[in-house]
């Protein structure tokens, strides 16, 4: 590779130090296939961009990469802003989280916040933002109204345009969908063709540091769940977690269709959150049923259509997670389409007794522990129409 | 005969002249400039251009040529293999040690890609390349630049144009 326009360089000074013995192109000694490695490395989509802008061979060789990381800054609704006044409630000011929490109200009242009426799912647009201003973000940038004509959104299929060779593609959301209450866990993964293949949901009322051990324990009961799940609400506050979860994943399932769609070359994609409440995944063989057979909406909003699903429940008062954490109400839910489940001639039953894998792998740990320990209990089968 | 090893300790030779020599599984690379280095099959296995050698038979009495890797460099290599075959388990010493290892001039790290590339040693490919690809990570074009020593040869044109389409990248 020639050297031209060096002319005018001052060479061998203090800059030059930290360049290098001398002003040579570190890079003019890798080949290409080295150069595309390391930007393979690299990840992260903002930082790929600017590498396109370095030189012609850079910018050459970016569109090249085959695995890409996406990390959505805010995400913004549809409908016109929510600070107008309007009947839907505001949106959570945390991290753009509000608008992508519309998650079916129940009649069974506010037990997940925050809560839309059904049917009021707003079409989220996921956005990477860049300012043209100098000044500093302030620090909840994502969500204050910018000064208008400051900063421009760009959607992550524009984003991943010039990049042809795509194999592997993550994208994180800034947050979680689902406005849990604090000391709730909830958390959530799904993978899907053209529509849900299995989702394994893993719940707690509360996470703690766990007591003591001269707290009197209350009596546990392995073989049977408790009276006091039907009664208290519990049952219903679970099925709620369930079924938000699914709207979720559902969601973000119809908005990566039409980045499927441009990238052909893609094996895995996975779509999670900064906060790790839902992961969706889909391989290669889902990606291309996906290319095959489009995805069918639910209704009139923007979310993928639910098939009809058979689903198992395990419930445990008390979990103890390794490093002394105490989870209560701990919830294990395994959810595969109805049609899967009757194919396989299993009925309910998905697996032996340790566990199918996609159930018992679903977590990382500590959680993954939590889903194994829940396995053993007795079970609910529920099954749910499509929505 | 005896031969002193990159790292200090003698191997036996037995009176073998053959440096496939079975019974310690040593096998001696030289580098471009003519020095003896002899490790263990095992190690020197890490490396696919030199296992795929071992394997195809292609390895003579003498031992492997190197005519790419230098002396320096491929005592780097080396140690690197050695560190790794010798205690794959022990996650933690060898994250640190693959921290120390990496935490060179920009020159030396450039070399040991080449090296690595060359003799097709994937982990040290993937560790060294992780330690450029986060050096670039963070910075703006300039810096990136700066820090290479790469020319900017787009006109200000192409590179107005480029900026603009990649707008998204630029906070």
């Amino acid at each position: 590779m020639e050297e031209e326009g060096r002319e005018g360089r001052p060479r061998a000074d203090a800059g030059a130090a930290a360049a290098g013995e001398d002003d040579e192109d570190h890079f003019d000694r890798l080949p290409d296939a080295v150069l595309l490695d390391v930007f393979n490395h690299i990840g992260d989509v903002k930082a790929l961009g600017r590498c396109a802008l370095v030189s012609r061979r850079f910018h050459a060789l970016v569109p090249l990469v085959d695995s890409v990381l996406v990390r959505v800054d805010c995400v913004i609704p549809d409908d016109p802003p929510p600070s107008a006044s309007s009947s839907s409630p505001p949106p959570a000011p945390a991290r753009g989280r509000g608008a992508l929490a519309h998650i079916a109200r129940f009649l069974l009242g506010g037990i997940v916040r925050p809560i839309q009426a059904l049917g009021q799912i707003l079409s989220p647009t996921l956005a990477l933002v860049s300012r043209r201003s100098l000044a500093p973000p302030p620090t909840t940038a994502a969500t204050a109204p910018p000064p208008a004509g400051d900063i421009s959104h760009h959607s992550p299929a524009e984003v991943l345009r010039a990049f042809k060779e795509l194999r592997r593609l993550r994208i994180e959301l800034p947050a979680g969908e689902l406005g849990v209450d604090d000391g709730v866990l909830l958390r959530w993964k799904a993978d899907f063709g053209s529509t849900l293949r299995s989702c394994v949901i893993l719940g707690a009322s509360s996470v703690s540091p766990k007591p003591p051990p001269s707290s009197p324990r209350e009596p546990e009961e392995l073989a049977s769940i408790p009276e006091s799940l039907h009664t208290n609400g519990g049952l219903k506050l679970r099925v709620v977690w369930t079924i938000s979860s699914l709207i979720a994943a559902s969601a973000r399932h119809y908005l990566l269709q039409p980045i499927i769609t441009d990238h052909g070359t893609l094996d895995s994609l996975d779509l999670t959150d900064a906060d790790g409440q839902g992961v969706l995944t889909m391989d290669r063989t889902q990606l291309q049923e996906l290319r095959a057979r489009p995805l069918s909406v639910s209704g009139t909003s923007h979310r993928t259509l639910m098939p009809s699903l058979i689903m198992r429940l395990w419930y445990a008062p008390h979990i103890e997670l390794p490093g002394g954490v105490l989870l209560k109400g701990a919830t294990l839910v395994a959810i595969r389409p109805s049609d899967d489940v009757l194919k396989e001639g299993g009925g309910a039953e998905a697996a032996g007794p340790a566990g199918a894998p996609w159930i018992s792998d679903a977590f990382e740990e500590p959680y993954r522990t939590a889903a194994k320990a829940l396995f053993k209990r007795r079970t609910y089968s529920l099954e749910m129409n499509s929505f | 005969m005896a031969a002193t090893t990159a790292d200090g300790s003698k191997v036996v030779g037995g009176g073998e002249k053959s440096n496939v020599d079975e019974e310690s599984k040593m096998i001696t690379l030289f580098s471009s400039d003519g020095e003896r280095f002899e490790v263990t099959q095992e190690a020197a296995a890490m490396s696919q251009t030199i296992h795929h050698m071992m394997e195809d038979g292609c390895v003579d009495d003498e031992g492997v040529h190197l005519p790419n890797v230098g002396s320096s460099i491929l005592a780097m290599v080396i140690e690197y293999c050695n560190r790794h075959v010798a205690s794959p388990d022990e996650k933690e010493d060898i994250r640190s040690f693959d921290a120390g290892f990496v935490n060179v001039e920009h020159h030396t790290l450039f070399d040991i890609i080449r090296a690595a590339n060359y003799l097709d040693v994937k982990e040290l490919m993937d560790l060294c390349c992780q330690t450029v690809a986060d050096s670039i990570k963070s910075k703006s074009v300039e810096e990136i630049r700066e820090l290479f020593g790469i020319v900017n040869d787009f006109t200000p044109e192409e590179e107005a144009e480029i900026r603009k389409e990649n707008q998204w990248a630029f906070e």
